[in-house]
């Protein structure tokens, strides 16, 4: 029998799918056609080819706009809707939750290719019909992640208009049978708080057009191979490879901007295996920027192009293979849930790369070079050395995030190292180090053959700048380890030879000096990320402990008592003074003061607000707040608060007590004479029992025993109390009369005897009002950390430059 | 001998370099009682939290000493003293992995990882909550 839901819209849902599958099949078509076009004179399969390449991305553009209209109605008939929005949400994050889940990832991705396809389509001349024959492969794999239909058994991708009651999920659950069900969802599941955040708005949109951007050298060289035309796809390519390189630089560098400020780790860089696998193909593609600079000038190093060009869209598969397929299971903090996807992500992987393999291997002798040695003098050896130094990098950081995957593949069993930070900088400090020498010293070498005497006449106030410059930050900073000091001195030596190269070598000609910028923006990200993260100072010093060492971090987190404490940090003194809560943010409000010496009053200086976000579902998340400064960064955080105040966790089951209200529960111990204890506000002494207190009170017999407990109560400022709770065994039966010592906001109760050793017990409740609202928390001082930002905008302002200059050499030619 | 044979060869030293010092930085999973064994070596020991034993912080002695009772997957339970502060939501924590050794009795933890429930596994007690409800 068909139930009749109510209140459902499945026409959305229908126009959904059947754009999924035009998606697809438009793609495939397009693959075919483009394909056939790359060999034949006739126009006819090129127009056939753009035709199902219009009609995919109106497909494509078209389910991007329904899933956002069915997420802005909170349509959550849909499974996707339901998982990733809800009502309460702020407009803002709409977008986030676009892109939230794998299936709108995958359209993000899709649709960024479809963007530059048609650039490609419009301005790639001859090379159309070959590179786009491939970016319509990738379509057809990146189509087939949201097809959702069942092949032979085997579920292929996910379609993001399933409908709620149609998700295996929840196959067997009551709700699919109540027509009504729709009305009785509230809400949806809302998104993960660590994604409201307005980084998370552009910095996926940002880094899966770095990604989709890597797919167009890939497709160059291919369609190199395939048109057998080896060599001259590098000249149309090398724009692409450089807006790859800026794109995903800058989402990498936003995705760190994130994690700083909206995670908890204090820092920007963390060497999670998701940020590695992001990494890792941003600096094979930076490798191959520089090959193909090498092959533009000196013909040389052709299959390096290739075999960078191959490796970039690799690594981007593997990174979405590694980050989807949920293999990384406990080793990282944000990849995905596995959607069982593994073996399709493993077959689109192993396709492209057994593709580039056979055509590269078939070719392999057209492209051998034979010609005599770079010379050691050359610009192109230094930048193939370079090259090589970032592919020594990626091998390092690769294989150590790959090691879920060989206990996987092998069936082993290790973890990622204790130390992940110590472990990765190990390797990449000296990568760095290299990697800013060369970029100091390359441009200076001319392509073929330079003069070394001319070079180290060049070179020689560059070098002596930079060291004095790490002297005197030895000086003004504080010693570090040898290997950060030599890092620091290779970071600046990289800006300031590349700033004297635009000044003495391009005579401040800022159009030709592209590269000069960028490379001082990659020395000044070094620098910054160096000095930040080695200078980090962590200014809420817990004192209360033993120092445990290094590798046993215990002094980093402070409590402070709200408006009793004001606690020294670092140069500051800081005070907890209010806690606020608005919607599902509870905010936390820290004030920062300053000691006056004149007046000797501590001046307020800046409040912070770190918050708390409230989410049943996937558990409280605290979200740092940062002061800004020009020279540096007051960052502060909620480790620790108690945010169900009303919930006591004192409270022991099986109590007699009556419980009053103003009271918290009672918490008991046990006592001889002259033992000690303390409440939240108090010492308390048991001086003595009394046995020889007044009887008539309780009308006793002789056989009745009364006795008290003698207490003296002591409070912070060494003000004492005396308090005599009594207990009384009259006829058999025990009474007690409580003792309350008002000012205190404590009562006691002498509950027991234990005749064998001596012992009372006694009871004591302290007024709801005693517990004092605390926090737990951890500020750190990132010095200089603006220098990392500043480093950032020259690599993005540099690449800009570098690429308007090679779109203009490749426009000339092509009007020759 | 060709510069490129010189290149390859410190190429190939560094990357038999990079994997060997991975080898030797990688931690283990581990059970309690191979902790036990080899008490100066750092192990990560996946678990559940024992929610009926009592858990311990009290940031005014220390905010940095938070103790609870881990149960591994092999059923041996165990005290944990994570010098960090208590993390957010422990409680409701799925799966524990802590990172550090044994010492005297306790497993000495310098980090945790929780797993939370995760989005997909739990959509489905979501729904039953979701429709029960009236």
């Amino acid at each position: 029998m068909d139930i009749q839901y109510i209140g459902e819209q499945l026409l959305w849902g229908k126009i959904g799918n059947l754009l999924v599958f035009t998606a697809f099949t438009a793609a495939l078509l397009a693959a075919i056609s483009f394909y056939f076009a790359i060999r034949n004179e006739d126009k006819t399969w090129r127009k056939l080819a753009r035709q199902a390449f219009a009609i995919h991305t109106i497909s494509v553009t078209g389910i991007f706009a329904l899933l956002f209209y069915l997420i802005l109605n909170h349509r959550f008939e849909y499974v996707y809707v339901w998982e990733h929005s809800n009502t309460i949400m702020p407009l803002k994050y709409i977008l986030s939750c676009f892109w939230e889940g794998q299936e709108g990832s995958f359209l993000l991705w899709m649709f960024w290719h479809c963007v530059l396809g048609w650039v490609l389509i419009l301005t790639a001349g001859e090379w159309e019909s070959g590179v786009m024959f491939v970016i319509s492969m990738v379509q057809v794999f990146l189509g087939s992640m949201i097809l959702g239909v069942v092949i032979l058994g085997y579920k292929l991708g996910n379609n993001p208009f399933v409908l709620l009651r149609e998700h295996p999920d929840f196959a067997n659950l009551p709700f699919i049978k109540m027509p009504d069900y729709l009305a009785r969802i509230k809400d949806g599941r809302g998104l993960n708080p660590l994604l409201q955040n307005y980084w998370m708005t552009i910095h996926p949109p940002t880094l899966f057009l770095g990604f989709a951007s890597t797919v167009v050298p890939f497709a160059f060289a291919i369609a190199g191979l395939l048109r057998k035309k080896f060599s001259e796809w590098i000249k149309p390519a090398l724009p692409w490879t450089f807006f790859g390189v800026m794109i995903l630089g800058t989402g990498i560098l936003m995705g760190a901007a994130w994690a700083y400020e909206s995670l908890s780790f204090g820092g920007f860089w963390a060497w999670d295996p998701v940020e590695n696998a992001s990494l890792v193909p941003w600096m094979t593609l930076v490798g191959l920027a520089h090959v193909m600079l090498i092959y533009k000038h000196r013909k040389r190093s052709l299959i390096s192009n290739y075999i960078l060009a191959i490796a970039t869209f690799f690594f981007i598969l593997y990174s979405t293979f590694l980050t989807r397929s949920g293999i990384l299971g406990n080793s990282s903090v944000h990849a995905f849930t596995d959607l069982g996807m593994s073996g399709h992500l493993l077959i689109y992987m192993l396709f492209f790369l057994v593709l580039s393999a056979f055509l590269l291997i078939k070719n392999y002798n057209a492209l051998k070079e034979s010609h005599e040695e770079e010379h050691l003098s050359s610009r192109e050896f230094w930048m193939f050395i370079g090259m090589l130094v970032l592919v020594i990098g990626c091998l390092q950081i690769t294989f150590t995030t790959s090691l879920p995957v060989f206990n996987k593949l092998f069936g082993l069993n290790m973890a990622a190292p204790t130390d992940a930070i110590d472990h990765y900088n190990k390797w990449q400090v000296p990568v760095a180090i290299f990697i800013c020498l060369l970029i100091g010293i390359a441009q200076y070498f001319k392509y073929k053959k330079s003069e070394w005497k001319d070079i180290r006449k060049k070179l020689t106030l560059s070098l002596m700048l930079s060291l004095l410059v790490t002297g005197l930050s030895a000086f003004y900073l504080g010693t570090y380890r040898v290997h950060y000091y030599i890092l620091f001195f290779a970071s600046v030596f990289a800006v300031i030879a590349n700033l004297s190269y635009i000044i003495t070598i391009l005579k401040g000609k800022l159009s030709n000096s592209g590269a000069s910028i960028a490379h001082i923006g990659i020395g000044l990200i070094l620098l910054g990320a160096l000095v930040s993260n080695s200078k980090k100072e962590v200014i809420s010093r817990n004192l209360k402990n033993v120092d445990l060492g290094k590798d046993m971090p215990n002094k980093e987190n402070i409590m402070i008592e709200q408006k009793i404490d004001t606690l020294p940090m670092g140069s500051y003194y800081v005070t907890y003074s209010k806690r606020e809560t608005e919607g599902v943010n509870v905010f936390f409000t820290i004030e920062y003061f300053k000691l006056n010496p004149l007046t000797g009053n501590k001046e307020k200086q800046f409040e912070l607000k770190p918050f708390v976000q409230l989410n049943e579902r996937m558990g409280n998340v605290a979200e740092p707040a940062t002061k800004h400064f020009f020279d540096k960064d007051i960052y502060t955080h909620i480790t620790y608060a108690e945010i169900e105040k009303a919930k006591s966790d004192h409270g022991e089951e099986g109590h007699n007590h009556e419980e009053n209200e103003d009271y918290q529960p009672y918490k008991k111990q046990m006592l001889a004479v002259g033992d000690t204890f303390i409440t939240s506000n108090s010492f308390v002494i048991l001086r003595g029992l009394k046995k020889d207190l007044d009887r008539k009170d309780f009308e006793l017999h002789d056989s009745d025993l009364i006795v008290g407990a003698d207490l003296m109560v002591q409070d912070i400022n060494k003000t004492t109390y005396e308090s005599m709770p009594v207990f009384v065994i009259k006829d058999f039966s025990v009474y007690t009369k409580t003792s309350v010592v008002d000012e205190l906001g404590l009562k006691f109760e002498f509950s027991k005897i234990d005749p064998g050793t001596g012992k009372i017990e006694l009871a004591v409740a302290e007024k709801k009002e005693n517990k004092s609202d605390f926090i737990v928390m951890k500020a750190i001082i990132f010095p200089y950390i603006n220098i990392l930002w500043i480093g950032c905008l020259f690599m993005i302002i540099g690449s800009l430059i570098a690429i308007r200059k090679m779109l203009k050499k490749v426009r000339k030619a092509d009007n020759i | 001998m060709k510069k490129t044979h010189i290149i390859a060869i410190v190429i190939i030293a560094i990357a038999i370099g990079a994997i060997l010092s991975t080898l030797a930085d990688s931690s283990t999973y581990a059970s309690f009682r191979v902790a036990e064994e080899e008490p100066s070596k750092t192990f990560h020991v996946v678990g559940k939290l024992n929610k009926d034993k009592p858990q311990e912080y009290n940031p005014k002695v220390d905010a940095d000493l938070f103790s609870f009772f881990l149960v591994d997957n092999e059923g041996k339970e165990k005290q944990v003293q994570l010098h960090k502060a208590k993390p957010q939501d422990f409680e409701k924590s799925e799966q524990i992995v802590v990172i550090g050794k044994m010492e005297a009795g306790n497993f000495v933890a310098s980090d945790i990882l929780m797993k939370c429930p995760s989005k997909y596994n739990t959509s489905s007690e979501d729904m039953k909550a979701v429709t029960s409800q009236r």
